[in-house]
């Protein structure tokens, strides 16, 4: 019908076209807008099965309703204006045939069952590409399920106006190996999160008011990298999971009831660096990783800033290595869950450690390390892990009283949680930071309008 | 003070000496002439000016020392700026509006114009309610002052979502401010001589600041108190009412603050602020009814 750009021998083009300007004067006399397919008279379900495997299909702007079903290997791509609604019921787009690209429709209003998993884009064979596309109020966004070697990137996704735990993961991969998840930007929806599967990326993805930002579950060799997660329940939770490489990735204000940044459970073999934790209410959180004995962990040059809680490991966590990461300003630097010392992990590897914030030693040789040992040891942590009530009387002067007596007369030694021995005197710069919030002159403009306001009172009063 | 002074016919002035209320109506004109003497003699106070002066350059260092801290990630502008404030505030906020209120009457008193004051014909509920206006007024420009120089030291850095904290710290700070000032000017009223009043002020500025809390924690680990009640009592206390409305401007949740946060936040909701600031209304009004109840009854 319109523009169906398949392969087309040249003389077809002529009749192509001519049906295009009968369908779009049709339209005019009627004065109707593309409401429905029905209306343009174009037939997606037919136009598919007509399409030559391997052919390529433009389905032009309107509205088609679903379930649009996939099963020969095509490309399917929407002219801007194109949708595929499903009525509010089940699935919007099944896949059923490997190597199909569908790319640039917007998909919306799929079914709200979340035991049927109601899909925007299901995908149940090998080497689908998922490209620009924008799904909207869909229960689940891209379900791979049993689809090896396909690319998800580029896509928009929000989730159902719904309470978290009823609303479907944006991006689900289910026994899906050597897939590659990019450049998508997920808001308000619950997860994208990887099931059974291995040899992942997983880049420059935005998770924003989500449940998990990024969730590992029995998956394994994942390269995950520039992602940014923001104002989820969780930032980045590995679980059952081995092999991966965490580079550049922002998590941020991950603030749940579990609000961790980076959580890690079982994981074995996990090389960590260059992330940025900030704001979460607890930056990097190390369950029973590495399990297996003979593994390491190392994280080197992560920034854990402004954290509830910087890093909190539970009891009987071994074989971690830290080097060369900042601990800024957390509320606490570092916490054993249930008190503990960080013993079997080292925060010195190679005579070289960490920035702390709250250092307060010196460098004389001026190499860059301090010639003071960094303990990290407080009196009211202590308190806080036995009486967590206690919390109560964070950063009140009484708490500062309690910390400063005890550096006064040391009659009350704090247990020494983690020792340093060669702290950085600078934090590292991992590549990630950039991207600061837009400012704004509004505090420029209180600032001046108060103290204008200070002053001419002051002065006032002092003329009588 | 009032023009009408000369004018007074001899059998009102008559009943005046024997110092019974003039009236009982408040008349705004006397009140608002009051009200500036009262802030002409705080400006040229020299502890008002050292108290300003001091706060002004905290309020500058802390809100720089965070800055340079922080600033380099980008990340932060104003969380960690606000958190460093909170412990300026507290020490000195309190400090100055108690000692300020609780010297306001027996200064005046000692120099004789206290008595000069009450000769013309004013009521005693004027005086003292002026007295208390004209020290909020002074003491709201003062912190104006030194928030305002430090809001335009880390405007650069700011967005918009942190002016909206800086504001409610700024706020609360000034409700704090005026409690803690109907609280010294109760002292004034009960205590005559200077120097114990102002002792007192101390005492409380103390019991508020640290012997409150340090207390309620040693009695929260021997009595094992539970986490509600910890929490209520708490929140009595009015420096506790800014801290806690504070670092609810930047975690809402008050999961930082652990169980006792979560009952909170939990319990009330976004209620907490408002419940916060009707304590410290409360530590401004029920102070501020003694004081002139007092002040009112009481030979000079």
């Amino acid at each position: 019908m319109i523009n169906t750009a398949r392969q087309i021998p040249r003389a077809g083009w002529c009749s192509t076209a001519s049906w295009g300007v009968l369908t779009i004067a049709y339209l005019l006399l009627y004065g109707v807008t593309l409401v429905s397919a029905d209306d343009t008279g174009f037939d997606l379900a037919q136009t598919i099965n007509q399409t030559p495997e391997g052919g390529v299909l433009n389905v032009p702007a309107g509205v088609y309703y679903g379930p649009i079903v996939l099963d020969r290997p095509i490309m399917l791509i929407g002219q801007p204006g194109a949708v595929l609604d499903g009525r509010g019921d089940g699935d919007v787009v099944q896949i059923n045939a490997p190597d199909v690209t569908l790319r640039g429709f917007i998909i919306r209003n799929t079914g709200d069952i979340l035991d049927r998993e109601n899909s925007g884009i299901v995908v149940t064979a090998p080497r689908a590409t998922i490209e620009d596309n924008r799904l909207e109020d869909v229960l689940f966004g891209v379900y791979l399920k049993s689809s090896p070697g396909s690319h998800v990137r580029r896509n928009h996704i929000t989730s159902k106006d719904l309470d978290l735990p009823r609303r479907g993961d944006c991006i689900r991969l289910w026994a899906s190996d050597n897939s590659v998840i990019e450049d998508n930007t997920i808001t308000d929806g619950r997860d994208l999160v990887m099931w059974y599967s291995n040899n992942l990326i997983v880049r420059r993805n935005t998770v924003t008011r989500c449940r998990y930002g990024i969730h590992f579950m029995y998956a394994g060799q994942a390269t995950v990298e520039d992602n940014r997660l923001t104002d989820n329940s969780v930032g980045m939770f590995l679980m059952y999971t081995k092999d991966l490489i965490l580079r550049r990735n922002v998590m941020a204000r991950n603030r749940g009831p579990s609000g961790f940044g980076l959580g890690i459970k079982d994981v074995d073999g996990a090389d960590i660096r260059d992330n940025l934790m900030i704001d979460n209410r607890v930056g990097i959180h190390i369950d029973n990783s590495p399990s297996n004995v003979d593994l390491t962990h190392r994280f080197q040059g992560n920034i854990l800033a402004y954290n509830d809680i910087g890093l909190g490991m539970l009891p009987n966590v071994t074989r971690n290595e830290f080097v060369g990461n900042g601990f800024i300003d957390n509320v606490q630097q570092v916490a054993v869950f249930g008190g503990g010392k960080f013993e079997g992990n080292s925060f010195t590897v190679e005579g070289r450690g960490n920035y702390w914030g709250d250092y307060r030693g010196f460098d004389m040789d001026g190499d860059g390390l301090g010639d003071v040992e960094h303990r990290v040891a407080s009196v009211f942590e202590n308190l806080m892990d036995r009486q967590p009530k206690l919390r109560l009387f964070l950063f009140s002067p009484a708490q500062q009283a309690i910390e400063s007596a005890a550096k006064a007369f040391p009659v009350v030694q704090p247990k020494i949680r983690a020792i340093d021995t060669a702290p950085l005197m600078n934090p590292p710069r991992p590549p990630s930071i950039a991207n600061a919030p837009p400012r704004s002159s509004a505090m420029a403009t209180a600032g001046g309008l108060m103290l204008l306001a200070g002053v001419s009172v002051l002065f006032v009063g002092w003329r009588g | 003070m009032t023009q009408a002074a000369g004018a007074t016919p001899p059998e009102r002035k008559a009943t005046q000496m024997k110092s019974e209320p003039r009236e009982a109506w408040i008349s705004p004109a006397t009140v608002s002439v009051l009200i500036r003497k009262e802030l002409r003699d705080a400006v040229h106070n020299r502890w008002f000016v050292s108290y300003t002066a001091g706060f002004t350059v905290m309020a500058l260092g802390v809100s720089y020392m965070a800055q340079v801290g922080t600033g380099y990630s980008g990340f932060a502008g104003f969380g960690p700026t606000a958190a460093s404030m909170i412990n300026l505030v507290l020490l000195l906020v309190p400090l100055m509006a108690l000692t300020l209120g609780s010297s306001s009457l027996a200064l005046e008193r000692d120099r004789g114009m206290l008595a000069y004051v009450l000769a013309q014909p004013v009521n005693r509920v004027e005086v003292i309610l002026a007295k208390f206006l004209g020290l909020a007024i002074a003491l709201l420009g003062a912190l104006a002052a030194g928030f305002g120089a430090a809001a335009l030291l880390i405007a650069r850095q700011a967005d918009a979502q942190q002016v909206g904290l800086f504001l409610r710290l700024v706020g609360f700070s000034a409700m704090l401010a005026i409690s803690m000032l109907a609280v010294g000017m109760m002292i004034a009223t009960f205590i005559r001589s200077s120097g114990a009043a102002t002792g007192a002020a101390l005492l409380a500025w103390l019991t508020f600041l640290l012997l409150g809390d340090l207390g309620l924690m040693g009695s929260a680990v021997m009595f094992r108190i539970q986490t509600p009640q910890l929490f209520l009592t708490a929140i009595i206390n009015p420096t506790e009412c800014f801290r806690l409305s504070v670092i609810g401007g930047f975690d809402a949740t008050l999961d930082v603050l652990g169980p006792a946060g979560l009952y909170a936040s939990n319990t009330f909701g976004p209620r907490l602020p408002v419940l916060l600031a009707v304590i410290l209304v409360t530590w401004t009004l029920v102070p501020l009814m003694l004081a002139v109840f007092r002040f009112s009854r009481k030979p000079l």
